[in-house]
């Protein structure tokens, strides 16, 4: 699989970062709005930061938040969606309208308005994916639980006594592990997204040097559109941050191949 | 007869043949005492001759007022014979080989009688003829002669003495079946044209049933169970009693033949209390300690049941317990929330006894999973009683619940579906125990590969291993059986166990399902579409159409001669080889 060889490079980037940065990327290491030369690869900010660095750092915010954010957001979909789905009944009724609703809801304003509540910050913009995310996954994962159910092995468990938290702990959570790790690596991809939009959009963490964060300062510049500044200050974090939703896209589609194998096209 | 006791001493033990048995022989009437061999019959016939050595028999036997323990040598000769005549078992044996049969038929009249050899003679003449022989069959030697023949010869010189009493030991057996018939006709017809009473010493139970008025079951030198013949042979309730019904082979069922599990017990060491709880299904502690007394049936079984009149029995328990009664179940499915709704089962109900094989025929659909799925409680039944061994089901809840259901346990139609593809072959059948918690790991190892081995699987490790995706349909139920064993269950329901299987591999299962049934002494229901699979494994048979019984009986009676129509459709449908 490509997908996981550009993942794993990603990661080897974000961990090996102190060493790969020419600089600290919060140094002003240069005079500002340099153009590349050897000592800035990629020139410098409007305050003389290295941009290279910035670029290297970044990917360690994007990751952190997709890993973060991810787990959150299964953890809470599988808790939910697994309950309704093997409950039933007027649980599974109260939870899945629960999810209606919040599907309902239009998602920029909610997000800016948690935002605001929960203030600037990494965890606080986990939180907010997490949050923003889980109803989506929930539904899949009750879907398939609810499947699961049926199935005569779990059927016959619980007929031998085994209560609620054994049978989802033994046999309900290792059959939809395929599916959870689709939903993970999905979600990753779009928390990356969104925590670049969010940045984007200035409620983000600003002390957090992220590739949102970088075009939205590339972009307050005036006029940069108007010389060839962009081709070393924006496209750099806009291509990566494309490349690594790419690559997380096409692993969960491959996941979800593998998990269905029905789905897989024939040659 | 009273509390008779008939011990033999040898060098260092007391052989205790008879212990403690008691009976009434009415006159005219027929008493047919029945048991495996060694279990005391023939030492009770001796006892009534007179025929043990002195102090070997103690208790009471009353000849119309007399008694006859400890009569001496010279007064026991005017009984035997006169009054008590024995037709000895093996008849071949028991004639002189020197002598011709008419001789040896006259001599009694000679010795008890005082006839002259020229009358008794013409005596031994007319019994022969009663008996069936002719003149020709008189002047042969022993050995000249049927084992038939020599039956008849023995019985005629048994009546010489025209007795009250004919004891009849073993008249039938090692005898061909025509032989054996002639000799059952004419007992019946001495018995009717003499008046005399007779007591019938058998293994033989078509012969008892045809015969004896009365039956007294014998195990181990005790009486575990009597009454009126045709009652306690159709309806037997002591469990060795069901037993022994069950290991004689008949035609009107076709049935396998299930021996009694275990071994008669060993003579000088009779077990403590019931000395039938090694070998029975339903023993409880009491059984192990107290021994049981012969009591009317109404006075010993603690919860009605019908049937039994005039039945004595010997069991704390009362009888052959009721395992499973499930009463008036009812469930209706509504599809996808229509208004449209499937009655599945209405009000329908089965009942099971202790280690008794039941199959719920019916087409697919008649309800008979679901019913099924009722009673272990994967479905939750709209109306309706499950009682397992007298305890309510529908009322239990929690740990007790968790409890109850480790005595049934539930065989699905499906092992692909029934058992996880993700856990391995150690996994899915320690699960049961996993669940309950019982025992420490390796205990759970040990219980698992027992159970393994006791389904024919093997036990090694790259085996136990494998995944359900590895192994074949027959393997996968095995290992569904083994499963269900783990817990040491009372009664197993399997759902069709056998449909997603090959013949061959079919045959195979069901007889270890039969074979494990009766080793462990469990209830089975089997549910199935197939009455030409059934029939070779069931005790009882309840036919289901649309959600109701339709009939239910013994299986050979369904078998032969079944009542109700569908039952009838059923057992035409049924695949035969008309060739």
């Amino acid at each position: 699989m490509p997908g996981l060889g550009i993942l794993t490079i990603f990661v080897l980037v974000a961990l090996l970062a102190p060493v790969l940065a020419p600089y600290d990327p919060h140094a002003l290491s240069g005079q500002p709005l340099e153009r590349p030369s050897a000592a800035h690869p990629l020139g410098t900010n409007d305050i003389g930061q290295d941009i290279l660095s910035e670029l290297i750092f970044g990917a360690r915010i994007s990751l952190i938040v997709a890993l973060a954010a991810s787990m959150g957001t299964v953890a809470l979909a599988t808790l939910i969606g697994a309950a309704a789905g093997y409950l039933g009944g007027w649980l599974d009724t109260a939870l899945m309208r629960g999810v209606d609703v919040l599907l309902a809801l239009p998602r920029l304003p909610l997000l800016i308005l948690l935002a605001a509540l929960l203030g600037a910050g990494l965890p606080q913009t986990i939180a907010i994916i997490a949050l923003l995310f889980w109803p989506a996954a929930a539904r899949t994962i009750r879907a398939q639980t609810q499947s699961l159910r049926r199935r005569g092995y779990i059927q016959m468990a619980r007929q031998l006594g085994g209560g609620t938290g054994y049978v989802l702990r033994r046999h309900i959570v290792p059959a939809l592990a395929p599916l959870l790790a689709f939903e993970l690596v999905m979600a990753a991809g779009r928390a990356v997204a969104l925590e670049a939009g969010l940045a984007f959009l200035g409620i983000g963490d600003a002390a957090a040097k992220s590739w949102g964060l970088m075009m939205r300062f590339a972009l307050n510049l005036p006029g940069l559109l108007l010389g060839d500044r962009w081709l070393w200050w924006l496209l750099p974090p806009a291509a990566c941050l494309t490349l690594l939703i790419l690559t997380l896209t096409c692993i969960g589609i491959g996941l979800e191949e593998r998990w269905q194998p029905r789905l897989k096209r024939r040659p | 007869m009273r509390d008779l006791r008939v011990h033999f001493p040898t060098a260092c033990e007391v052989v205790r043949a008879v212990d403690g048995v008691s009976f009434d022989l009415a006159g005219g009437e027929a008493l047919a005492v029945i048991g495996e061999t060694g279990s005391g019959k023939t030492s009770i016939a001796r006892a009534l001759l007179g025929l043990h050595p002195a102090g070997v028999t103690t208790g009471s036997i009353r000849l119309a007022g007399q008694e006859l323990v400890g009569l001496p040598e010279d007064a026991w000769r005017a009984v035997r014979w006169r009054r008590i005549a024995l037709a000895a078992q093996n008849a071949g044996s028991a004639f002189d080989p020197v002598y011709r049969i008419g001789e040896q038929i006259a001599e009694p009249l000679r010795h008890h009688r005082g006839l002259t050899p020229v009358e008794a003679l013409a005596r031994a003449i007319l019994l022969a003829e009663e008996v069936g022989l002719s003149a020709r069959h008189l002047a042969a030697y022993p050995h000249q002669l049927s084992g038939g023949e020599k039956q008849r010869a023995m019985l005629a010189m048994a009546l010489s003495c025209q007795p009250e009493i004919l004891i009849v030991d073993e008249p039938t057996s090692g005898q061909d079946m025509l032989a054996r018939a002639e000799v059952i006709s004419l007992l019946g017809r001495l018995r009717r044209e003499r008046g005399m009473s007779l007591l019938l010493i058998s293994h033989d139970l078509a012969a008892v049933a045809q015969l004896a008025d009365r039956v007294a079951v014998l195990y181990a030198g005790q009486l575990v169970e009597a009454g009126p013949a045709a009652g306690l042979i159709e309806d037997p309730r002591h469990p060795y009693t069901w037993g022994l019904r069950n290991a004689y082979p008949s035609m009107t069922t076709a049935r396998d033949l299930a021996g009694i599990r275990g071994d008669l017990p060993d003579p000088t060491q009779p077990p403590a209390g019931c000395r039938f709880h090694p070998r029975c299904t339903q023993a409880v502690e009491r059984c192990r300690l107290v021994e049981p007394t012969l009591m009317p049936l109404e006075r010993a079984r603690p919860f009605p049941r019908q049937g039994g009149e005039d039945r004595w029995i010997a069991c704390h328990l009362g009888g052959l317990q009721t395992l499973l009664r499930a009463t008036d179940l009812r469930k209706t499915f509504s599809t996808n929330g229509s208004a449209a709704k499937v009655e599945a089962v209405r009000g329908a109900g089965i009942e099971v006894y202790e280690g008794e094989v039941v199959a719920l025929v019916g087409q697919t659909g008649s309800g008979k999973s679901t019913l099924a799925r009722l009673i272990v409680g994967l479905e939750q039944a709209e109306a309706g009683r499950v009682e397992l061994e007298g305890q309510e089901l529908t009322a239990l809840t929690g740990e007790a619940l968790r409890r109850a259901r480790r005595r049934v346990q539930y065989i699905a139609q499906d092992p692909f579906d029934a058992l996880s593809p993700r856990l391995t072959v150690a996994e899915i059948v320690r699960e049961p125990l996993e669940i309950h918690r019982l025992g420490t790991r390796a205990e759970q190892d040990a219980v698992v590969r027992d159970a393994l081995s006791a389904v024919g699987l093997p036990v090694a490790s790259e085996f136990l291993a494998r995944h359900t995706h590895e192994l074949s349909g027959g393997q996968l139920q095995r290992i569904a059986i083994a499963r269900a064993l783990v817990l040491d269950p009372k009664l197993l329901i399997a759902d069709e166990p056998v449909s997603m299987l090959d013949p061959s591999e079919q045959a195979r299962v069901i007889i270890l399902l039969k074979q494990i049934q009766n080793q462990r002494g469990m209830g089975l229901v089997l549910i199935s579409h197939d009455l030409a699979l059934v029939r070779k494994v069931a005790d009882r048979i309840y036919v289901m159409r649309a959600g109701e019984i339709v009939e239910w009986g013994p299986a050979s009676r369904i078998i032969s001669r079944p009542q109700h129509e569908y039952t009838g459709a059923l057992l035409a449908a049924a695949p035969a080889f008309d060739l």
